[in-house]
């Protein structure tokens, strides 16, 4: 899923694009968020006792909970929130997929040989891995939505992307997704742990794209190829090529087509590339995605009224919910719709540009952050060995 | 960097002021004084101090030094001055370390302290030059009393200001309550005047909460200065002596356009 690895490189090398807060420092935004991803998230962690919350006809209801309580969540903090939906994936991502299902199949079969032999623990990890995303999951999302009045957008192919162009065009500050690579797409901002539980108390990571590239000194068509040699969703990663190594390479060689050639002309092969690595095309995809245009009209979202009644009807009626907190989350989607906004400051004054003699020192730092963290491991590695040396019962 | 402050109190009441909206900021000082800008964690209210090199006795700072510093440690320290020690700041050129220094204008106490700084990442604003629609001058006691006064009921306040006068207006689920001030001249307490410089009536409304906060201020200046035109910040001024200021501004709450 996403890039590998990603996120640990620019924390290493670009800390200052990765800003932590709460989720009530967003307030007044809009932002767009991955909803297949999240559905996905609500399947596995919206659970009792282990257990998919269901109906009383045994339906699960566990991603209707999760996206109502959770949008909810957002709303009351004064997000204007507004999903979109995956549509077709591209052919390259056919492999991953295949492999998914393989592992979803392994996992369904570990699942039933737990159920007769495995301890609760058991059942309950495979569980949690057979969970897919239904068209049933999909329909019943869009539905609970229409009824909030929280609009929503079907993608051509993938959400990230659609999310990227929606935030790349100011239609919302941010895309909302736990997927790393929708920086790829070119988001300015990327939000992660939006649509997370209230109880995790995880802050709210806001990962500005313009300074990740400052911070590792590249251009966007550098940070994509960097993207796709640490491992992204279309391609197998290459052997033996984890982050520092990819980091090196792409600063060595510059673009993947300067890579590759290093490598196959490598005599010592110490890399080798798998046999199908259509990277331009990977790269193709990163860099034109199939996505709706910002001026289409679909791209235009409101808000609207919460239909109370019809939320009852679905929730409570058909899929047994409690009626009063049903109710009451309606009173608070009305509120939180009517009445004046606070505004942000931003939208006023500026943010006057850094100077050099700031920027270097950001660098500066940095750098000196890092060496010391590298010093530190040293040494622990040093101290490890030295305790490891020791003979037993000397000390 | 070296400055000597005559009085402790001034930065013992600006620090106390703003420490309840910024947790942590850069002093910036440069050869014209010391600076400091900085926006409360939700990106609501901004605070702007200066406190030009004239109102230190002397002031030396030959290069622009940031100093990032943990407020509430700065609280900790400023409580062991007396209000009417000396106090002097000393900081090296890159410095990791900022020295508070406070003499006892009484007798020969003599306490020294350093804090620890920080390295503070904080986007600057740029904030343009407003001609404001209206002007109000007031004391910063009867600014205060209206704020603490209204939030009572409700969370925020619509100041309406006309050629009449200048209403703040209030309405919460317990009702709703409004005070209007007019221009007012007291030859005798000329602190009580209220003066109103208007170029056009304005309407805005704004969080009581964060008013209520920038009336911590109210113990630094006499009176308050408050500068509204419509769909910008509200502007919040405290005159310091000698042409010194702590400013607060405040984004206003817009009804919905959609």
């Amino acid at each position: 899923m996403g890039i590998k690895h990603l996120y640990q490189v620019i924390g290493e090398h670009a800390p200052d694009a990765i800003k932590t807060g709460e989720i009530k420092n967003q307030f007044g935004r809009k932002v767009a968020i991955d909803a297949s991803m999240s559905i996905y998230s609500f399947l596995i962690a919206v659970r009792s006792e282990g257990q998919q919350l269901t109906s009383e006809t045994g339906e699960t209801t566990s991603h209707l909970m999760g996206m109502f309580y959770r949008t909810l969540r957002i709303v009351d903090n004064g997000i204007k929130p507004l999903y979109v939906f995956d549509g077709a994936p591209p052919k390259l991502k056919s492999g991953v997929l295949a492999k998914r299902v393989m592992r979803k199949a392994e996992a369904t079969d570990a699942h039933e040989e737990a159920k007769e032999t495995g301890t609760a623990e058991d059942v309950e990890k495979f569980s949690r891995r057979t969970v897919r995303v239904t068209r049933e999951h999909n329909e019943e999302c869009k539905r609970l939505l229409r009824l909030m009045g929280v609009p929503y957008i079907d993608a051509p192919t993938e959400a990230e992307a659609q999310c990227a162009l929606l935030a790349r065009a100011q239609k919302v500050y941010a895309a909302a997704s736990e997927d790393m690579d929708t920086l790829c797409f070119d988001s300015p901002i990327l939000l992660r742990h939006l649509t997370f539980s209230e109880q995790r108390k995880e802050p709210i990571l806001e990962i500005h794209l313009d300074k990740v590239l400052a911070g590792l000194d590249m251009d966007r068509c550098q940070f994509v190829d960097l993207c796709i040699l640490l491992g992204c969703d279309y391609l197998d990663p290459i052997p033996k090529v984890g982050p520092n190594t990819a980091l090196k390479l792409i600063r060595d060689y510059k673009t993947l087509e300067g890579v590759v050639e290093y490598i196959e002309k490598d005599p010592k092969h110490k890399y080798s590339i798998p046999e199908d690595w259509p990277y331009k095309e990977a790269r193709e995809l990163f860099f034109n995605p199939d996505v709706r245009p910002a001026d289409d009209p679909l791209c235009d979202f409101k808000w609207e009224m919460p239909d109370v009644e019809g939320l009852v009807q679905f929730l409570v009626t058909e899929k047994g919910f409690n009626e009063d907190r049903v109710r009451s989350a309606a009173v608070r989607l009305q509120k939180n719709l009517k009445g004046s906004q606070q505004q942000r400051l931003e939208g006023f004054f500026k943010p006057l540009p850094k100077t050099a003699e700031e920027i270097a020192n950001i660098k500066r730092k940095n750098e000196e952050k890092n060496e010391e963290k590298k010093k530190k491991q040293k040494s622990e590695q040093k101290a490890k060995k030295e305790t490891k040396g020791k003979p037993r019962g000397t000390a | 960097m070296e400055a000597r402050l005559e009085q402790a109190l001034l930065l013992k009441r600006v620090v106390e002021a703003i420490k309840d909206l910024v947790q942590d900021c850069n002093f910036d000082c440069n050869d014209t004084g010391i600076a400091l800008q900085a926006m409360d964690n939700s990106h609501v209210a901004l605070v702007s101090m200066l406190l030009k090199a004239e109102a230190f006795s002397p002031y030396r700072c030959d290069r622009n030094i940031p100093i990032g510093i943990n407020l509430t440690s700065l609280t900790k320290v400023l409580r062991c001055a007396q209000n009417d020690d000396i106090l002097t700041l000393k900081a090296e050129d890159s410095p990791d370390t900022i020295n508070l220094t406070f003499e006892s204008s009484e007798s020969d106490r003599l306490s020294e302290y350093d804090i620890k700084l920080m390295d503070i990442d904080q986007d600057h604003l740029g904030i343009p030059e407003t001609e404001y629609a209206a002007t109000i001058t007031m004391p910063s006691a009867e600014f205060q009393r209206i704020c603490r006064d209204l939030i009572a009921l409700s969370e925020s306040v619509s100041i309406e200001a006309t050629k009449e006068g200048v209403k703040f207006s209030c309405a919460g689920d317990i009702g709703n309550g409004s005070v209007t001030l007019r221009s007012h001249t007291n030859v005798e307490k000329p602190e009580l005047n209220v003066e109103i410089d208007l170029a056009e009536p304005v309407a805005l409304t704004f969080s009581l909460k964060y008013l209520v906060n920038f009336c911590k201020a109210s113990a630094l200046s006499g009176s308050v200065k408050l500068c509204l035109s419509n769909e910008v910040p509200l502007l919040v001024e405290y005159g310091l002596s000698g042409s010194s200021w702590l400013r607060f501004y405040l984004a206003p709450k817009i009804g919905d356009e959609e």
